[in-house]
């Protein structure tokens, strides 16, 4: 017959057991993950940066905002590859800036339920671009569509109109941060409210003064402020070509523009020639990609700043 | 009792024809309806179970079967066209998802579905292999279409032509496979799903070619002006999207105009649904919005209409089948009378001869048992296909 | 070994009446049944294997009185210890040779169908000259290998008794005296009783007693 005492030792190593046994228990199997504490954010995918920092402003800490295109690349033009697309598809919300902005998706598949055309409100004042050439086939048949202007936040009043649109979407999709959107929204319009009060501003000194703008980027720009501004399609980063100088000179002989107002900073030769040739150069970055300093805002305060140097 | 059987065997395995005559009429009158029966409770679930969970479908008015069979089940009729401005309408209306679809080309046997990516989350398709559609040119296929074209992620497959021999109609396209859905044992296994562009791309709608402001061959273009160039018929389009001309590819006037063939609508809730509904109702209105369940439904009754008249058929066929049976066991016994005579003078009882007659017809009907049961377990494994075929194209 | 005693039988149908007053075979004797057409021979067989029962009389095989059993006993006496012989073999054709000849033992419960018997039965076709034709289907026989079978079925469960009913009578003159001799082999071998109606004078010399059955039956039956 067994005894029924046990040795101190034994009942140590059956208690240890027990607790390692129940230690292992509570442990999360391997391969779980440990929980997302950011698995309630809103996924944001955007085309272009303004639309991602409009959505940041109001979204605030409830989305993760992401803007794919490499940083050297201008959105409008960037396509994406099968994975960033997919990456989008994933999104909560995707956010379009509209007006043909972002050619890649047209030829895309986006879930329709998720995409935000953040213009589609103001289609009416779309600005369609002057001298593009459309084309049809056979002698009646329809145009293909080509020729509207998409740099829409340049005029800050349709911008506002942009982040309002972010605004309801996100209220529609997380209601109960509906106040928190609202005041993140009012903050945002009036932010964007002084940039446009402080160009209407500058630019009443002298509103109907010629101007050449280096890319026809600044549609919107010139419509909302009355600017008297033609454009060439000059690249900050090279020297322009002989040819393009006479399509300057051509335009000079009757716009007697002093100012070229440029997408980047341009080279310092073209600056150069542009001052022997009486023509000043100032920056007004339209951000269509995130600025090398600072925010979206920042960048239009900067923007605002180097305007008035042509309008002193 | 073994005795018996291994003596009634021996009889039918001798008189082989007349035994496979007999065997063949009780599995035939046994079959028939155990096997109309399964083919309509299976229509029946398929039918229903995927009209049940698609709310609301508009389409062209017109025949509501035809409609509904088009954009549920992929059927061969193909419904009057109605355009994306009727997708773009309940989508401004707030009320419900809106899912446009085009199903009218085929690519080797298998509909080609030209949708939204809404329509994979609404139906809960999940890619098991590869990727989802990202650009035009690609397409999606269903694990059934995968298996049955044998095609994968990185194959080509090309679409049909409606029409072999019409010189301008719509040429095929050569689409890009990029993924293989998840088998989800519905129609959509079937399908090649691309995007709704896509499809449009293959009707020629949309297209690719060089750059015509920019081509130098006048026999190319018909008119040239300041603001447009318009091209001859001799330009050629491409007809397969790459990575190279995918910037090429275009669409000509409103994409509201271009054609689908409907919209499943998924109302917010009841109420969304109900309002939906109700403005659809004018007659001036050349949209029709369907309930498929009462579509189907509707449809279901037809069919059980005629099978109760099947069935009484089936029971008079199957009584003059019984009744021939006797008759031909009758027949049989008395040409065997002889036999009988003799095995009684050997000393078999009257009962022992019934039992040998019972061995012969349970044999007979356990043969006819088991092939019935074949054919039912072969008609149940491929009720899906053959109700697919029977009843839906 | 049979006795028949103030025998009266008729038919439901027809007016054919069978009266005999006395009649009896003895063990392991071979008797001849002779008589004209439509007199009553195979009815006799009939009446001895108890197929049949007499209006009136008796008819007794081996001290037991047949005609007095029920249907169910005289089924398991005759199949027991009465073998028959027919005049068209009556094998069944969907059966082969051994399953014909092992056939009564599967169409009752009074014989046991065992390794034993199957030996038995293997064994008597071989003597009878057709152990190799076992397997073949019955009607690929000839007529003589046929009532060889016929007889192989008749003599396998051992009967005291044998009744031959025209046994040779389709068979050709050579095949005739062939079977004949393996019947009257197997019986003797036996011990058994052979009762055999027959048309065919050139053999009865061969049989121990042959017997005229119009001198069996009275005058005036049908």
């Amino acid at each position: 017959m067994k005894s029924e005492k046990t040795s101190p030792f034994g009942t140590g190593i059956f208690l240890c057991s027990v607790v390692c046994v129940l230690a292992t228990l509570s442990c999360p199997p391997p391969g779980a993950q440990a929980e997302d504490p950011d698995s309630s954010l809103i996924t944001i995918y955007t085309v272009n940066y303004p639309l991602k920092y409009f959505a940041q402003r109001i979204a605030g800490e409830q989305a993760g905002v992401v803007f794919p295109a490499p940083a050297d690349e201008d959105p409008a033009f960037w396509s994406p590859g099968p994975d960033t697309i997919g990456a989008f598809q994933k999104a909560d919300l995707i956010l379009l800036n509209g007006a043909g902005y972002a050619k890649w998706v047209e030829k895309a598949s986006l879930p329709r339920s998720k995409v935000l055309d953040t213009s589609a409100e103001f289609k009416d004042r779309y600005i369609k671009v002057a001298g593009a050439v459309t084309h049809s086939h056979g002698a009646g048949g329809e145009h293909a569509h080509e020729g509207v202007a998409f740099t829409t936040w340049l005029d800050f009043d349709l911008a506002a109109k942009q982040a309002g649109a972010i605004g309801n979407a996100l209220s529609q999709m997380r209601p109960d941060l509906l106040d928190e959107f609202q005041r993140n929204f009012a903050m945002l319009a009036r932010d964007l409210k002084d940039i446009d009060k402080s160009i209407r501003k500058i630019v009443s000194k002298n509103p109907s003064q010629p101007l050449i703008g280096s890319h026809p980027v600044y549609d919107y720009f010139s419509s909302r402020y009355g600017l008297n501004m033609k454009s060439v399609h000059w690249e900050p980063g090279e020297t322009p070509s002989n040819e393009q100088w006479a399509e300057l000179k051509g335009i000079l002989s009757n716009h007697q523009a002093k100012w070229m107002i440029w997408e980047g900073k341009p080279m310092q030769a073209s600056v150069d020639k542009l001052k022997s040739a009486g023509i000043g150069s100032l920056v007004f970055d339209p951000c269509g990609n995130a600025p090398d300093q600072g925010d979206f805002l920042s960048a239009m305060r900067q923007n605002v700043e180097n305007l008035k140097a042509a309008f002193p | 009792m073994i005795d018996s059987l291994y003596i009634a065997w021996k009889y039918l395995g001798f008189n082989k024809m007349r035994t496979a005559t007999l065997v063949a009429c009780i599995t035939l009158i046994s079959f028939l309806p155990a096997s109309l029966q399964l083919l309509l409770d299976e229509s029946e679930r398929q039918l229903m179970s995927r009209a049940v969970v698609t709310p609301l479908v508009i389409g062209a008015k017109g025949s509501s079967l035809d409609l509904v069979m088009n954009t549920l089940y992929f059927g061969d009729e193909v419904p009057e066209r109605i355009s994306m401005e009727a997708a773009d309408r309940v989508w401004d209306t707030g009320l419900a998802l809106s899912i446009p679809a085009y199903v009218r080309f085929q690519a080797r046997g298998h509909p080609i579905v030209g949708t939204s990516l809404d329509y994979f989350d609404f139906r809960g398709l999940v890619v098991a292999d590869g990727r989802m559609l990202a650009v035009l040119g690609e397409c999606v296929l269903g694990a059934r279409a995968a298996e049955g074209l044998g095609l994968g992620p990185g194959d080509g497959l090309v679409s049909s032509p409606e029409t072999l021999f019409d010189l301008a109609g719509i040429y095929p396209l050569k689409m890009r496979v990029v993924g293989v859905l998840q088998k989800s044992h519905t129609p959509d296994d079937l399908a090649v799903f691309v995007d709704l562009k896509t499809a449009w791309v293959i009707q020629g709608l949309g297209h690719g070619h060089e750059d015509v402001t920019r081509i130098k061959d006048p026999t190319l273009i018909l008119e040239r002006t300041e603001a447009n160039v318009a091209a001859s018929a001799k330009l050629f389009h491409f007809t397969e999207i790459t990575e190279k001309n995918l910037e090429s590819f275009h669409f000509h006037g409103d994409l509201s105009s271009y054609p689908i063939t409907a919209v499943i609508a998924v109302p917010k809730d009841a109420k969304s649904g109900t309002i939906l509904r109700g403005r659809y109702l004018s007659k001036e209105e050349p949209c029709q919005i369907v309930r498929p369940e009462d579509v189907i439904d509707a449809l279901l009754q037809s069919i059980f209409r005629i099978k109760n008249v099947l069935d009484a058929v089936i029971s008079v066929v199957a009584l003059a089948t019984v009744l021939a049976l006797i008759l031909v066991f009758a027949l049989s016994l008395r040409l065997r009378q002889r036999e009988i005579q003799t095995i009684f003078k050997l000393g078999c009882s009257r009962m022992t001869i019934a039992r040998l007659i019972a061995a012969e017809i349970s044999i007979i009907v356990l043969l006819s048992g088991l092939l019935c049961g074949a054919m039912i377990f072969l008609v149940n494994h491929f009720s899906n296909d053959l109700v697919r075929m029977l009843f839906i194209r | 070994m049979i006795h028949i005693d103030d025998l009266e039988f008729h038919y439901r149908e027809g007016e054919f009446r069978l009266r005999m007053r006395e009649f009896s075979v003895t063990g392991a004797e071979k008797v001849a049944v002779i008589g004209p057409s439509g007199s009553g021979k195979t009815t006799l067989l009939n009446l001895i294997a108890g197929i049949i029962t007499p209006l009136s009389g008796h008819v007794s095989v081996s001290e037991v009185r047949v005609s007095g059993l029920s249907d169910s006993e005289r089924r398991d006496f005759r199949i027991s210890n009465i073998g028959f012989v027919f005049q068209d073999f009556e094998l069944l054709d969907y059966l082969n040779v051994l399953d014909n000849i092992l056939h009564p033992y599967r169409i009752t419960g009074a014989l046991k169908l065992d390794r034993e018997v199957r030996a038995r039965a293997e064994s008597l076709a071989r003597e009878m000259g057709i152990g190799d034709k076992l397997k073949r289907a019955a009607n690929d026989l000839s007529h003589g290998e046929k009532q060889r079978a016929a007889i192989c079925r008749a003599l396998l469960p051992r009967p005291s008794l044998i009744l031959a009913d025209e046994a040779t009578g389709n068979l050709d003159p050579v095949n005739k005296i062939r079977i004949l001799d393996l019947l009257f082999r197997n019986v003797e071998d036996q011990d058994a009783t052979l009762l055999a109606v027959t048309h065919d004078h050139e053999l009865l010399e061969r049989f121990d007693r042959v017997v005229d059955f119009q001198d069996f039956r009275d005058e005036g039956a049908g």
